[in-house]
């Protein structure tokens, strides 16, 4: 196997030029994807028959909190990138990723509250999920907080990554833990190896969410990273080159 | 620098630095007497909750603890005489915590007839508490560890610390409670504990490390 | 001590603080020099004693020590090393002989008299270091020069907050460590023709 892209994917330079091409691309076609998912699971999917119009929600809910998930998963693997081999491209992206994720895990958190008011009939309950995108919530604003208050650009590369890095191993336990404290939830929504429960027109408004809403996010992050490098970069001869070339 | 001389040092430097030691046990007592005070002093409520209030103030207690330990070190550069000793940083940082559980967690333990009396915790309860205590602490200081390394150069970093860190605390606190309440229901509560016991492995194994890194891009900052 | 060592430096690049510092410098110690580092503020001459120890990682360059490459690994070189940097590491709390004894546990006590008597501070044995001045708190410092058996010496301004009899004395343990085949490098404003077998230059 060809690793000559990975020894690429370090260098500043090289992602620039390549994130540049890229993220336009993706962000319209997850804008696109994101807009047919909710316009077609919010105006024309069928109601449920139990929960009536409430369920709708889902259509935001479900994407915003898997999302919420993969970005602190990509995080903690950008973490072990970094302390392993030192990879430059790694604190960038977790610099890059932490906000957006901490937003996603908040609209989580209250999309879920909206959910819950008609269905359990409160905005909150202590119940696994919710405690686990609270926690996941927290962590995202502890590694922002960390790196706001580190002046030193690398103690706070190395924070940040230690931080990431510890939260992933812990994340686990931290929902097994919570497990344990009873669950009002209901099951999970999709899972890999079942077919989902739900009718077509129900479920494939909810895909096109998803994958709307996962390069919706891709693109945002290369954006921040893309400018994130420049900040770092300034005084290299190529990020002068490129100002002057082509505008900001 | 040999590891018996670094940790003779360390419990010499933790004996002058009695006091602080002291008012974390005290700051431990005051938080623990909010709840009777504060929330509701009936034996109903409190019996039940005694576990999860202790848990709390330990927690609370061992973070204050924790922010200090590498501060002074940092302050008169004998941090950056640890990492150049040509010593292996994670054990050392392993002998610190060791140092620090005993002095901090000795105390704390030795008041524990006292408040779980005072919160009414049945005997049934009281020895499984104890367990969970002594199991499961050990990983409080090894995760705590980490965040006090990453905001040594930080001024008021204790804030932040408890910012960072209380979020991995979540399930020893639940572990613990879980476990105290079983006991008080008659039910076995070993599990639990073996959990406990898992979880100080495993920050015991992790921690060290992490703490080594963070140690070292401090105090270069 | 080891009657034959060497420590070469090649191609270094050291990045702090958004600066570039000591990019391509290269250079060689062996046993019996001196070498005292020059250049403006912030050049990088605390930074490049940092990075000869361990504690700071260049961003490129090879260190070898005695043949040995050990630029990922200083565990070798650190073991020979003494590195008394800007902050001197004496611990606050501790008395002086306890923060010697905490550096250099094996010391005899007699040993350890001799050495503080020479550097006057045998009378403040078991005073905690907190109490004393910025002098004497390096002196404390320096004891290690006496006590510990270190071939490869690192001191970031040793002379700093000492006095006339502290420097002479000082300068002549160095030529004394240089003569026994030590190594020495170290960072000085002070004037050292007597003492320095060798300059390098950190251009800004």
């Amino acid at each position: 196997m060809n690793w000559a892209w990975f020894h690429k994917l370090g260098s500043p330079k090289w992602f620039y030029s390549w994130s540049k091409a890229w993220a336009l691309p993706v962000f319209c076609f997850g804008c696109l994807c994101l807009v047919i998912g909710l316009v077609w699971g919010l105006a024309f999917a069928p109601a449920d028959y139990q929960q009536g119009n409430s369920f709708r929600i889902i259509y935001i809910h479900v994407p915003v909190a898997m999302l919420a998930q993969s970005c602190y998963l990509a995080m903690g693997i950008a973490g072990v990138v970094f302390l392993v081999w030192q990879m430059k491209m790694s604190p960038i992206f977790i610099k890059a990723m932490a906000p957006v994720g901490a937003i996603m895990a908040l609209i989580a958190l209250v999309s879920g509250a909206i959910w819950g008011k008609p269905t359990w009939g409160t905005w909150w309950v202590w119940d696994a999920r919710l405690t686990s995108v609270l926690v996941l919530f927290l962590l995202y604003m502890g590694i922002i907080a960390l790196q706001n208050t580190i002046d030193d650009v690398l103690l706070a590369n190395k924070a940040a990554a230690v931080l990431s890095v510890v939260g992933l191993i812990n994340l686990p336990i931290i929902k097994y833990s919570v497990v344990l404290l009873e669950t009002l939830h209901q099951g999970p929504t999709f899972t890999l190896t079942k077919k989902p429960e739900m009718p077509a027109e129900m479920w494939l408004p909810l895909l096109f969410s998803v994958i709307g809403l996962y390069c919706f996010v891709a693109g945002l992050v290369l954006w921040r990273m893309q400018s994130e490098i420049l900040l770092r970069e300034h005084r290299s001869s190529w990020v002068k080159q490129e100002v002057t070339e082509n505008g900001l | 620098m040999t590891y018996s001389s670094f940790l003779k040092a360390e419990f010499l430097v933790l004996w002058r630095r009695k006091q602080d030691v002291f008012n974390a046990l005290l700051f431990f007592i005051i938080v623990v007497v909010l709840f009777p005070i504060g929330v509701n002093s009936s034996p109903e409520f409190l019996a039940p909750a005694a576990a999860g209030i202790i848990w709390c103030a330990t927690v609370l207690a061992v973070l204050m603890a924790l922010e200090s330990t590498f501060k002074e070190d940092h302050r008169d550069g004998s941090l950056e005489q640890l990492v150049v000793s040509g010593l292996s940083l994670p054990l050392l940082i392993v002998l610190k915590i060791i140092a620090q559980w005993l002095v901090v967690m000795l105390p704390l333990l030795i008041t524990m007839p006292l408040l779980a009396e005072m919160l009414y915790l049945p005997s049934s309860g009281f020895w499984a508490l104890i367990g969970t205590l002594l199991v499961g602490s050990p990983s409080l200081f090894f995760i705590g560890v980490i965040g006090g390394a990453l905001t040594v150069s930080i001024k008021q970093g204790a804030m932040l610390v408890m910012l960072l860190i209380l979020p991995f605390y979540l399930p020893v606190i639940i572990f613990s409670t879980l476990a105290v309440k079983a006991a008080q229901a008659g039910l076995p509560y070993s599990g639990f504990l073996a959990m406990l016991l898992a979880m100080s492995l495993l920050s015991l194994v992790i921690s060290p490390f992490m703490t080594a890194i963070a140690v070292k891009a401090s105090v270069n900052a | 001590m080891q009657s034959f060592a060497s420590l070469t430096i090649s191609d270094l690049w050291i990045e702090r603080a958004e600066r570039d510092l000591c990019k391509g410098l290269s250079f060689s110690v062996q046993s019996g020099d001196v070498v005292r580092i020059l250049g403006e503020n912030g050049a990088g001459k605390s930074s490049l004693l940092k990075v000869i120890v361990g504690a700071l990682s260049p961003e490129e360059g090879r260190i070898a020590y005695s043949g040995e490459d050990v630029t990922l690994d200083r565990s070798i070189l650190q073991q020979d090393a003494l590195y008394i940097g800007h902050s001197v590491g004496v611990k606050q709390r501790l008395s002086v002989a306890e923060n010697i004894r905490w550096y250099c546990p094996d010391v005899c006590t007699n040993v350890l008299h001799e050495a503080l008597k020479s550097l006057e501070l045998i009378d403040y044995m078991d005073t905690p270091v907190k109490k004393l001045s910025a002098g004497q708190t390096r002196r404390v410092a320096l004891a290690r020069l006496w006590l510990s058996q270190k071939t490869l010496w690192l001191l970031d301004e040793p002379f700093a907050s000492l006095d006339v009899k502290g420097v002479e004395l000082l300068e002549e343990r160095i030529q004394q460590h240089a003569l026994a085949g030590g190594m020495v490098i170290l960072t000085s404003h002070q004037n050292l023709l007597s003492l320095a077998s060798r300059d390098v230059m950190l251009l800004p």
